[in-house]
């Protein structure tokens, strides 16, 4: 029998012995936050979603390294930096997420295919009741979004990185992942996980900032439902096709991303049941659980050890915090410049994380007011958000790319 | 470092064509909504018109009658 060295048999454990101190307590560290993110995930606290995949993928992904030779070390999850076409095809036919990484995650399929889900699952007739008014608060909600940009700036980030940074206060993360892959490619496992990370946390902190920043009388503001127009799936469909060609035309850097979302939208309108099933199921909940798995992957300890990631961290919830103060000023203007009772709670919503604000929003008016109903106009902020964070994610692209 | 008020030049920039866009789109929707209400409104005054010859027969039918 052969002489057995039992290190090389736990080959993980070996080479979490013979790394240098920093990235042995980095690989511990990030093995301990994979688990608490799917404790979080599974105890609702933070979104299930994305937050059980990517807990597991870090705490597997950070335990299973092991010698690929004498050398060096890896693991059979992916290797985001081949690059060479030789390389490359033989670490697809070797690692198992490869595939997915290299055709569907660096190319940005991935986001548009959660854009084609969210638009199928947006009934675009809630922007449609009040349009300017939507996009007024769209607009304020942005707030973070700009001004992240220079604070990221500051902070010695450069144009491009500084922008795919501030992108986190548009609260949509596939448009982060989008925007930083083709913004800041070094840096895009850490914003979109800064990100997802920050946008589950919204969900608990936002009605604070609601209460905060409203109080309980105007939260309790009833709108008037009688107003509201019926309309048609024709009107709608009209709407997603010029909006989506006017903005392609504009920022053709975007269009995939338009292109996704009013696709998804027209496809909802058209009534093709097969097709709302599928892009709405399997392929919005399929992009998702991939996007989560191979986010979780991808941060191995070495992402960690770059010292911008404490930067994100802080650049992330300031753009956050920044576009949920921003809604609420565009509520209370809308509230100041409206001939009709508007309810200033409706701009949390324009902060795009599509319908979590908009249910935020509801619940917190809710809970002033019993009989107050603000969900359609919530709704119709939000979907303007979504609109108005892709104008900016397209602006910035074509400017700084 | 790139320039601190450069990048706060670009975010006013970035922010006033986003609101125009933006806004133009709110506004292409208003647009859209006007044609529809006109198309509506004259695909109706067309219907009534229509339905105006019609009647005028049946109204000398019924004076012959009388």
């Amino acid at each position: 029998m052969p002489e057995i060295e039992f290190l090389s048999i736990f080959q993980g454990i070996a080479t979490l012995v013979a790394s240098e101190p920093l990235i042995l307590v980095s690989r511990i560290a990030l093995i301990a936050l994979g688990i608490v993110f799917v404790y979080l995930g599974v105890k609702g606290t933070l979104e299930p979603l994305i937050m059980i995949p990517m807990g597991f993928g870090m705490s597997s992904v950070n335990a299973g390294v092991l010698y690929l030779s004498a050398s060096t070390t890896g693991t059979l999850f992916i290797d985001p930096t081949a690059s060479d076409p030789i390389q490359l095809l033989e670490i697809l036919q070797i690692d198992f997420l490869q595939p997915i990484y290299t055709f569907m995650f660096s190319n940005g399929l991935i986001a548009c295919l959660i854009f084609m889900g969210i638009g199928v699952i947006s009934d675009i007739g809630f922007m449609l009741i009040a349009p300017f008014r939507c996009m007024v608060i769209a607009v304020c909600a942005e707030l973070g979004t700009l001004l992240t940009f220079p604070i990221a700036v500051a902070m010695g980030l450069p144009y491009n990185e500084a922008a795919a940074i501030a992108m986190v206060g548009s609260a949509d993360a596939p448009m982060v992942l989008y925007t930083s892959l083709l913004l800041a490619r070094d840096l895009f496992v850490p914003i979109t996980i800064v990100a997802y990370l920050y946008l589950s946390l919204a969900y608990a902190g936002y009605p604070y900032l609601v209460r905060v920043m409203v109080p309980k009388e105007l939260r309790g503001i009833k709108m008037d439902q009688t107003t509201i127009p019926n309309i048609t799936k024709g009107e709608k469909v009209t709407f997603a096709v010029i909006t989506s060609t006017l903005l392609c035309l504009l920022f053709p850097v975007a269009a995939p991303l338009f292109m996704s979302f009013f696709l998804g939208i027209i496809i909802r309108e058209s009534g093709v049941k097969q097709f709302v099933e599928f892009l709405g199921g399997p392929v919005l909940y399929g992009a998702t659980f991939f996007l989560g798995l191979l986010l979780g992957v991808l941060f191995e300890a070495s992402t960690i050890l770059n010292p911008k990631v404490i930067v994100l961290l802080f650049l992330g919830i300031t753009a956050l915090l920044l576009s949920g103060i921003g809604g609420i000023i565009g509520g209370y203007i809308v509230y100041w410049a409206s001939s009709r009772p508007f309810n200033p709670v409706v701009g949390i919503a324009g902060v795009s994380c599509l319908p979590t604000t908009a249910k935020v929003a509801q619940k917190e008016v809710h809970n002033a007011n019993k009989f107050a109903v603000i969900l359609p106009w919530a709704m119709g902020a939000s979907i303007s958000g979504v609109i108005s964070s892709a104008i900016i994610a397209g602006i910035y692209v074509t400017l700084l790319r | 470092m790139e320039s601190f008020w450069g990048s706060v030049k670009l975010m006013l920039f970035v922010y006033a064509l986003a609101a125009a866009v933006s806004l133009t789109v709110a506004w292409s929707i208003k647009m859209i909504f006007a044609g529809v209400k006109m198309q509506k409104a004259r695909a109706a005054a067309r219907a009534a018109a229509l339905a105006e010859p019609s009647r005028e027969p049946d109204n000398g039918a019924a004076d012959r009658a009388d």
